[in-house]
């Protein structure tokens, strides 16, 4: 009987709550090396919303495929990149978690109630070679664990 | 086993063509058979007319004979790759022989050097159509997640 309470607790924890994820690509850097495995934690918005630092799973046609990236401005709020600084409201954002900063430029884009701005934390690489920008609150999966 | 259930035989004959398009590009390096003979069987999934919108920035390929062209040019280099569709959800429009299908495409690309494989996600709607009793792909968009 225990062994049949755990296999269906461990079958609703794995298969709904925390999914067990693998990190591919290098755009988390240094955060997350390619290879690595991690849970998201799909209960994690349930009662609370999303903040700014937050790495998230992003859902594209379904859940097999997730983009893992890290929420830098809020709904509402301006968000823009100079020379590689990143600004909301203005303001320039502290990052310690960004190792190497290429020099990236990207216009002011003001975020609807329901969008985040999402971006990984390697900006060494080009801009031209890196996913990121607004995300509609419906995409978001969870919150990655370390 | 419900949902696949609950599937009609249109749903499950248009999965069955997305997975074989998969197939076949994925098989283009062992196969044996030559590059525009190929690159005509690619071309054999879509509609005459067809119409590829890859994003912003790339130019829209309109078409069948353009794609199977393009198809047979970049074929050495998509020989390095491999295509992974998941998350295939397949909608029929009611009242006419198409349907709409939403799926991710994962481009696998391996180095040929030191064998590091890297992977880029990118999600895409599809406009499929019965045309002959045969399920072809009319036009297919890039859909920006990130924008």
């Amino acid at each position: 009987m225990r062994v049949v309470v755990l296999a269906v607790i461990s079958f609703i924890t794995f298969g709904w709550v925390l999914i067990p994820v693998r990190a591919e690509g290098i755009s988390m850097l240094p955060t997350f090396e390619s290879g690595s495995l991690h849970l998201v934690n799909r209960a994690a918005y349930l009662n609370a919303r999303p903040t700014r630092g937050d790495v998230i799973a992003i859902k594209l046609a379904g859940p097999h495929v997730l983009y893992v990236k890290r929420i830098i401005a809020m709904p509402g709020e301006r968000v823009a990149f100079v020379k590689g600084q990143v600004y909301v409201n203005g303001a320039p954002l502290a990052e310690p978690y960004v190792r190497n900063r290429r020099q990236w430029d990207v216009p002011e884009v003001t975020l609807t109630s329901r969008e985040y701005f999402v971006v990984g934390d390697n900006r060494g690489m080009r801009a031209a070679d890196h996913d990121f920008g607004r995300v509609d609150v419906s995409r978001v999966v969870g919150k990655v664990l370390f | 086993m419900v949902w696949q259930g609950r599937e009609t035989g249109d749903e499950r004959a248009i999965r069955a063509r997305i997975d074989a398009l998969r197939n076949d590009i994925n098989t283009s390096t062992t196969d044996g058979i030559g590059t525009l003979a190929h690159a005509a069987q690619i071309g054999s999934y879509f509609t005459d007319d067809v119409t590829i919108e890859l994003g912003e920035g790339a130019t829209a390929i309109h078409t069948r004979d353009t794609l199977m062209g393009i198809a047979a040019r970049l074929q050495p280099r998509t020989a390095a790759f491999r295509l992974d569709l998941d998350d295939v959800s397949v909608e029929m429009v009611p009242g006419t022989a198409a349907a709409d299908v939403l799926l991710t495409a994962s481009f696998v690309r391996r180095s040929l050097s030191t064998g590091e494989e890297s992977l880029d996600a990118r999600e895409f709607s599809l406009v499929c159509q019965k045309d002959g009793g045969t399920w072809r792909i009319a036009r297919v968009t890039a859909i920006d997640t990130l924008r």
